[in-house]
This record gives C-alpha cells, structure tokens and sequence, in this order.
C-alpha cells in the first residue's frame, strides 16, 4: 500500500548541516511517509512556501518566522534583535508554554502545524574597515547590508547601522568593492559565501539567534493517529536537537577560523546592544502588535 | 504516457502550431498540472512570484533599453564608424566591424539578447541594405557574436551561476575575459576563410590620418566599458545596477553630449524597448513556470543518480558536461539551465576537483552556444524577427559560426590556465 | 461607424504604448534613485528597489495582454512561417482552440490563487498581493478574448501572417 508524500521545500542547499538534518527526519519517518525533498529553493523559493503549504501545494516546509510574521503581525515579537540569547533560549521557549500560544496562532490562523525551530547561527555583525566596535554608536554611520525586506531593514537600525538591501548573491563584491562596510550574517554564511576573505573584523554582536520553522500543513498532521502525531514530533525533535548542535559546534570552530585568517574576532559590549535594540522596537509600531507581556515572559525563561 | 511527457509534446505542438514560445510552454505547464490533479494556480504562483522577487531579470529591461537609447543617439554610429575604420578596409569588413562591435558592446552589456536586439538590429540592417549580404548571413552573424556578450563582463548569466555555486561574482566576471576574446578571434577566423568564396564586399578604406578624430568622437561611448568596469570594481555599483547604469549613461552622452536626440526619439525608444521587454519577458516568464515542472519531476535527481553510476575523470566529465549542455540548449531557455541544470553537475564538478570559478566559465559558454543551437535558439528568433529572413537559411549560415564557437569552448575546457590567469592577477586562489 | 471604431482602436493602441513607456521608465527612474539614494545621500532606498520590481512585472503581463502585436511575438515558425495560407489558417484554429481551452481551465484555479494572496503585504509599499498579482488576471483573460479573435479570423479566411511575412519590420 502507497504510504502518503510528504513534499518538502527548503531554500538551504543539500550541502548544508539542515540538510542532514532532513534526511534523518525522513529516515525516522519512513514507516509511515515518503518524503520527496526539494533543496535551494527550486521548487518553492524564498518566501513563498508558506503560502505553498497553505494552499496545498506542499505538506511540509522550513518557513522563516518573517513569512508568518507577514501574515499574523504579532509574529513579527520572533523576529526581533535580542529576543533569544543563545539556540537553547530559543529552543526553551518553543518548548514552553508561551511558546506553545505562539504555535497555535499559527494552527488556527494559518492552518499549518509547528514542530520546532531550526537553528542556523548567531547573526553577527562582519566589517571590511577595521575600526573597533564596542557600543552601537560604533555602527553610526556604517553601510550595514541587510537582506531585503522593511523588517529586516530595521534590524540593522536597530544595532545602530545605516542599513541598506542588496541580493544575498551581490554582497561578496559588494565588501570586495566597498558599495558596503558589512554585513550581518551567521558565522557558517560567512565562511560558505567566503565573506571572510574581504572583511577585516568579526564583532560578535549576536544580535539575532536565527532560526527558521520546520512545519508540516495542519490538514496532514490531523489526519494522522495520535500515535503517529508522537512519533512525527519525536522524530522532529531528534533531527532538531542533533543540527542545533552541530550548528554550535560549527560556530566554535569557524570563530577559531577566521581568526587563523587574520580576522579579528572579538565580542562586543553586548548589554549595551541589547538595551538600544529593545530600546528602539518598543518605540516603534513595529511592537504594538506583539502579544502583551510577551518579551517578560520569553526574557524570564 | 506520463504527464510530463505529454507536456513536453504540448509546448512542443503549440510551438510548432505557432503559438509563441513562452505561453507554449505555460499551457504545456497547465497541461501538467491538470494531469496530475494538482493546482493550476501555480502557473500564476511561479510566473508571478519568480518574476517579482527574481531581481536580477530586471537587468534584462535595463539593458535592451541602454541599448535602445544608444541606438537612437549618434553613439552607435560612432562606435561603428570607429570599428569600421579599423577592420572595415578587409574583405567581409562589415562581418569584422559587426564582431569586433559586439566585443566593444559586450563591455557594456549584460545580456546577449539586449546585444542583438539593441545594436545587433542596426548592424544587421548596415548588412542587409542594398543586399550586399544575405539577410540570413546577417542573422547568423548577429546572432553568433551577441553570444560574446555575457562571456565578457558585466553578465547576466555569470551572476545566477555565482548564484546557484557561491562563485564570486568578481572573479567570474573577470575570468570571462579571455575566453570572451578568444570567441571574438574565432568567429573573425570563420570571416576570414569563407570571406572570398562568398565573395563579400569590402568597405571604402579610412584614410589612417582620420583615426584619431574618429576615435575621439567615439570616445564617451569606448569610455562606457570602462565606466561600467570600473563602476563595478571601485564598488560604485552593483553588476544588477550596472544595468541601469549603462541606460543612464547612453541617455547623458546622446542627449547631453552629442545632443542628437528628440524627445519623440526618447519617447519611441521607451515603447520599443518596453515591447522587446514584454516579448523576451514572456519568454522568461514561460521557462520559469515550466521549471517548476522540471524539478518537480526531480529531473536534476535522476541526472545525478545517474551520473553517480560512472567513474569518471575530470577532463571526460567536463566533455561530458559539454556535450549535455549544448544538446540542452537545442531545447531548453539558458535561465532554466543556470538556476535548474548546471547545480546538478555542481557537486560532482567539487568532488573532482574542478575549479568552480572555470566550471562556471565553461558552462556560461555552453549555454550561450544554445542559444544559437536549432532548433531552439532565442538569439535566432531574436535575429530572424529584425531580419525576417527563413529560419532554414539562418540554420544553414549558422554551422561554421557554431563549429569555430564549440573549438573555442573545447580550448577553454581543456586549458583552465587560459581562464583563471585574469583571476589570478587580481587574487583568486584557485 | 467603422471610421469612428478605427479611430478608438488606434487611440486604444497609443495610450497601450504610452503606458508601457512609462512602466519602463518608471522602472528605470527607481532604479536610479535606489543607487543616488545609496551611494550618493547615503540612504536606504527599499521603496524605489520594490517600485522597480513591481513595475517589471506589470509591464510584462500588461504589454503582453495589450502592446505586443503578432509580429513582436517570438516564436517558433520554421513551420508555421512556410506552409501555405490554408494550412496556416487551419493551425491557428486549433492552436488557438487549445491554448483558450487551457487558459480558461486554469482561470478558476487562477482566480482563486491571487485572491488567496490578499493575506500578505509587499515589504516597502505594503500593497496587498491579491492587488499586485491581478494584473495575472488581466492578462489571462486578454489571451483569452485574443486567441478567440485570431482563431475566429483565421476560421473566416483570413490569413494569420498576411501582410507582415518576409516584410522589414516597419519602426
Ligand atoms: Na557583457
Ligand atoms: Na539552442
């Protein structure tokens, strides 16, 4: 008998650690489904697949909290620059209980089942010129690449920078030519788009803990046997857990790395940081959506 | 029969039929769709979502209009009376002035169609007036020599395979230049060895005291490859913002400067350039509908499973990639070869040690080639709706332009020296 | 009658070119404005990069419903072009039959995608998709009624290539 396909679109590509990631999920899951796994963005691409899902067109995906973000605003609070400290913040708070309101938004208003957040890396700021940031004052001034989109504009704001947009694809010559100073990015982006070959300093701001959402639409998730559901998110878990780690460890190494390549890797003044970028999105409409008490209760896990 | 199949043989009845070759290949994508029970409004979400967020196509508007107001200008002209003076006096001169124009042109230009839609069109015409070649060798010739253009840099093509491979964009570009030349050189060599047979005709020498006035009228526009260039490398711009760049920089040299131009001109220019935007727009707007057939049939994964069953060295992969290319090319639109194919051989090129910055060197060529491969070949629709000459004619001046392009490409393959030299100069590690 | 019905046709025609000149140059203004903005003022210029975007997608699904005329399109004739005018007519009716039968099969499931898309805004202009993507609509109902047309001529006798094969293209 033909067990149901799961279609799954994801924009990283089969070299990267998600990747394995995948492949493990739809090992532990082989009994009950067969997976049909599309990579880089080809089938769906960046943005598009959580509409893809909704309407059908796709059972699972790995949506970026922007997209929802763009459909239910009070979403837009998981996007925001020191929300989550570190990956196990992050994953404590998908566990909890306001965590578990955050996913049933999505449920009812979205019809699309969350199973955990899948981490990627720090974003840290990385600079061509070589003048040592400590403060977000540091950053006046700064042409800071950010990817395209209002959100994400204001994130740069929001660590001080003058952002600007530019394709993911164009930023290499962009720091080579100097159309910009930096650019934000985690640490295993740095190293696989060779940034770090014209950049002159690594400040690990660790202004955002990027993640994005392994989901799978909410009409195959009823459809299946509560013990099914069990076994799906077990899977799920397991997959999640062992990336997120391997993902840290790859931050340890890369930072050793790139100081091997000449680059200097240093940490910033952090609270300061921290307190201008919370600063900033509470005073701007972007937070009037968030949910009430929501930052206490994700800065007190 | 599966559905896939069947789709291939609507878009290939519709075209045959005649309908146009973008929505030939939207309704064999609807076909698809309807066959396997899936929804139908992914025709709209591929065409309309990759368009809106694909910002690098918008380089392609940008370039056919920088062409259109170069054209309207006296800067074309110049830029041809300048290459005329040089290689017009030979037998077969305007085939010489219409290749080395391209060389110049292809500084300017990312795109190969906005190469032989822009000045391709007057060239050709140059050609074609009083019958002193055949419409179908003009085509030919325009044709061939627009598949320059996005070799040299700045390239569309080159900046979605850095996309697809990580490349850098910079090196890419500069490992073009080279074997962008050495393509100009062949096709001049084909000129030069049927030229008395053909018996062409030869232009009225420039006296050589003229060259300097010459070349000084046509310098703001010999400065543009130079701006574009240096534009890109000083970090003044982006190789997308190039494009626009460039159309800025015709409008100021034929209006400010040369102040040849009407405001009519200007006005016709816009609606030209926005009706060849529409129609290669479509065309683009098809592949990447149908490219979502394509992968979802995971095609590229039955490629690779298959290539996985062979031992092969890096030189027969390579010929292997080449081959496979060029007959893609025969059917498919360069776009959907970049972002679906080429990532396919990606993987295998790496284990083989193959150096991404010359893989992405040779399959750029390899695409650019199929574009002037039969059946299917854009530049030759391109050409053949400015010169309305037969297809079957165009086909059969095509050969020994396609044959000395392929030895070029078998040169480039097998010397990957002659490729990252450039690259070399300026810092690649490769 | 069929002087004034001329008449609305070519003026029909002009302002179909006039808006496509200025979609394109539209296009090509926010494009400058995203690099003086950038490099030259040092500002962010997210708004003029998304106006570009939106441009090129509407001047492309517009042109292709109302500015291409037969001659523009691209196509694949080395059939087509060299048959005679008979066999020409009869292709172009079922081509036609089946290109509007496609399109308007597909035309619910259309309709039903770029509704669906009123659920999410652009990130700068904050226009509503199901907006923007219209213009998809648009477009698939004009190649509707067009193929009908051509199809309806071509059944009547008319040949679809008359008047523009082996001709210079007049600009
Ligand atoms: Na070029
Ligand atoms: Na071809």
């Amino acid at each position: 008998q033909d067990k149901p396909l799961l279609r799954f679109s994801a924009v990283f590509s089969d070299q990267d650690i998600r990747a394995q990631m995948i492949q493990q999920f739809e090992e532990a899951i082989a009994e009950d489904f067969d997976m049909e796994i599309h990579y880089g963005g080809t089938l769906f691409s960046q943005g598009t697949e959580l509409v893809a899902l909704q309407r059908g067109n796709l059972e699972m995906g790995n949506i970026a909290p922007q997209d929802i973000a763009n459909q239910i605003p009070a979403w837009s609070i998981l996007t925001s620059a020191y929300l989550f400290r570190d990956a196990d913040h992050l994953l404590a708070f998908f566990e909890s209980e306001a965590g578990d309101e955050m996913k049933a938004m999505a449920e009812e208003q979205l019809g699309v089942h969350i199973l955990g957040p899948t981490f990627f890396g720090t974003r840290h700021v990385g600079l061509v010129p070589d003048r040592r940031i400590e403060t977000p004052e540091d950053m006046s001034g700064i042409r800071l690449r950010m990817p395209p989109g209002e959100a994400w504009q204001f994130l740069g704001e929001a660590i001080g920078a003058n952002p600007t947009a530019m394709a993911y694809a164009e930023v290499y010559t962009g720091l080579q030519t100097g159309a910009i100073d930096g650019q934000d990015n985690p640490l295993p982006n740095v190293q696989n788009m060779r940034f770090y070959e014209v950049m002159s300093q690594i400040a690990l701001t660790s202004h955002l803990v990027a993640f994005d959402l392994l989901t799978v639409s909410s009409s195959v998730w009823n459809e299946m046997t509560p013990e099914q559901q069990e076994a799906f998110q077990a899977a799920a878990d397991e997959a999640i857990a062992w990336s997120t780690a391997e993902h840290q460890r790859s931050e340890t190494e890369l930072a050793t790395f790139f100081t091997e390549q000449g680059l200097e890797v240093y940490e910033p003044n952090i609270d300061a940081f921290r307190s201008f970028a919370q600063d900033r999105y509470l005073n701007s409409p972007i937070s009037a959506d968030w949910p009430e008490g929501m930052v206490e209760r994700i800065n007190g896990l | 029969m599966d559905p896939f199949t069947i789709a291939l043989l609507v878009i290939g009845a519709f075209a045959i039929l005649g309908i146009p070759i973008g929505l030939s290949m939207i309704g064999g994508s609807i076909v698809y769709l309807y066959m396997r029970g899936q929804d139908m409004g992914l025709v709209a979400e591929r065409l309309l979502n990759s368009m809106f967020t694909g910002y690098v196509i918008l380089a392609v508007p940008l370039f056919i209009l920088a062409a259109e107001l170069m054209n309207i200008g006296s800067m074309t002209d110049r830029l041809l009376r300048f290459c005329n003076a040089l290689v017009g006096r030979f037998r077969g001169g305007l085939a010489y002035v219409n290749i080395v124009q391209s060389i110049v042109f292809s500084g300017m230009s990312g795109s190969a169609f906005a190469d032989a839609a822009g000045t391709g069109r007057i060239i050709a015409n140059m050609m074609t007036r009083d019958g002193r070649y055949t419409r179908s060798f003009a085509a030919a010739l325009t044709a061939s020599a627009a598949v320059i253009g996005p070799i040299v840099p700045p390239s569309i093509p080159m900046v979605l395979y850095a996309l697809v491979s990580n490349a850098s964009i910079g090196f890419l570009f500069l490992a073009g230049i080279l074997p962008g030349l050495l393509m100009g050189l062949m096709l001049m060599v084909v000129v030069f060895l049927t030229a008395r047979h053909r018996s062409f005709p030869v232009e009225a020498p420039v006296p050589l005291r003229q060259l300097p006035g010459i070349t000084f009228h046509a310098f703001p526009a010999l400065m543009m490859p130079v701006v574009l260039l240096g534009g890109i490398y000083s970090g003044a711009m982006t190789p997308t913002e190039a494009a626009a760049v460039a159309a800025a920089y015709a409008f100021i040299i034929s209006v400010v400067l040369y102040r040849s131009v009407s405001v009519a001109q200007v006005y016709s220019s816009l609606v030209r350039g926005a009706r060849s935007s529409v129609a290669i727009g479509m065309l683009i707007a098809g592949a990447l509908v149908f490219n979502y057939v394509v992968t979802a049939e995971n095609i590229p994964q039955a490629l690779r499973i298959f290539l996985e069953g062979y031992d092969l060295t890096p030189l027969q992969f390579l010929l292997m990639v080449n081959v496979a290319l060029l007959l893609l090319g025969c059917l498919l639109e360069g776009t959907a070869i970049i972002l679906i194919i080429v990532p396919v051989f990606i993987p295998t090129a790496n284990a083989l040690g193959i150096d991404l910055v010359h893989f992405g060197v040779i399959a750029v060529v390899n695409i650019m080639i199929g574009l002037i491969t039969p059946p299917y070949g854009l530049l030759i629709f391109i050409m053949q709706s400015i010169t309305r000459a037969p297809l079957r004619n165009i086909f059969i001046d095509l050969v020994p332009f396609i044959a000395a392009l392929i030895f070029a490409l078998a040169v480039i393959t097998l010397f990957p020296d002659l490729v990252l030299w450039l690259p070399r100069q300026f810092g690649y590690q490769g | 009658m069929r002087h004034g019905l001329s008449r609305a046709a070519s003026w029909l025609r002009h302002a179909a070119d006039a808006i496509a000149a200025a979609m394109l140059a539209t296009m090509f203004l926010s494009f400058i404005i995203t690099i003086l903005f950038r490099y030259v003022l040092n500002w962010p210029a997210g708004w003029a990069s998304e106006l570009s975007t939106v441009m090129w997608i509407w001047l492309v699904l517009f042109g292709a419903a109302f500015l291409l005329r037969e001659e523009d399109e691209i196509r694949f004739d080395i059939v087509y072009g060299s048959v005679r005018p008979g066999i020409r007519r009869f292709m172009t009716v079922i081509a036609a039959l089946g290109l509007v039968g496609l399109f308007l099969i597909s035309l619910p499931a259309v309709w039903d995608y770029v509704t669906f898309m009123r659920v999410q805004r652009t990130s700068y202009l904050r226009i509503r998709y199901d907006w923007l993507y219209s213009i998809y609509v648009v477009f698939a109902v004009a190649i509707i009624c067009r193929y009908l047309w051509l199809g309806a001529r071509a059944a009547i006798g008319h040949d679809p290539m008359a008047g523009n094969s082996n001709l210079e293209r007049g600009e």
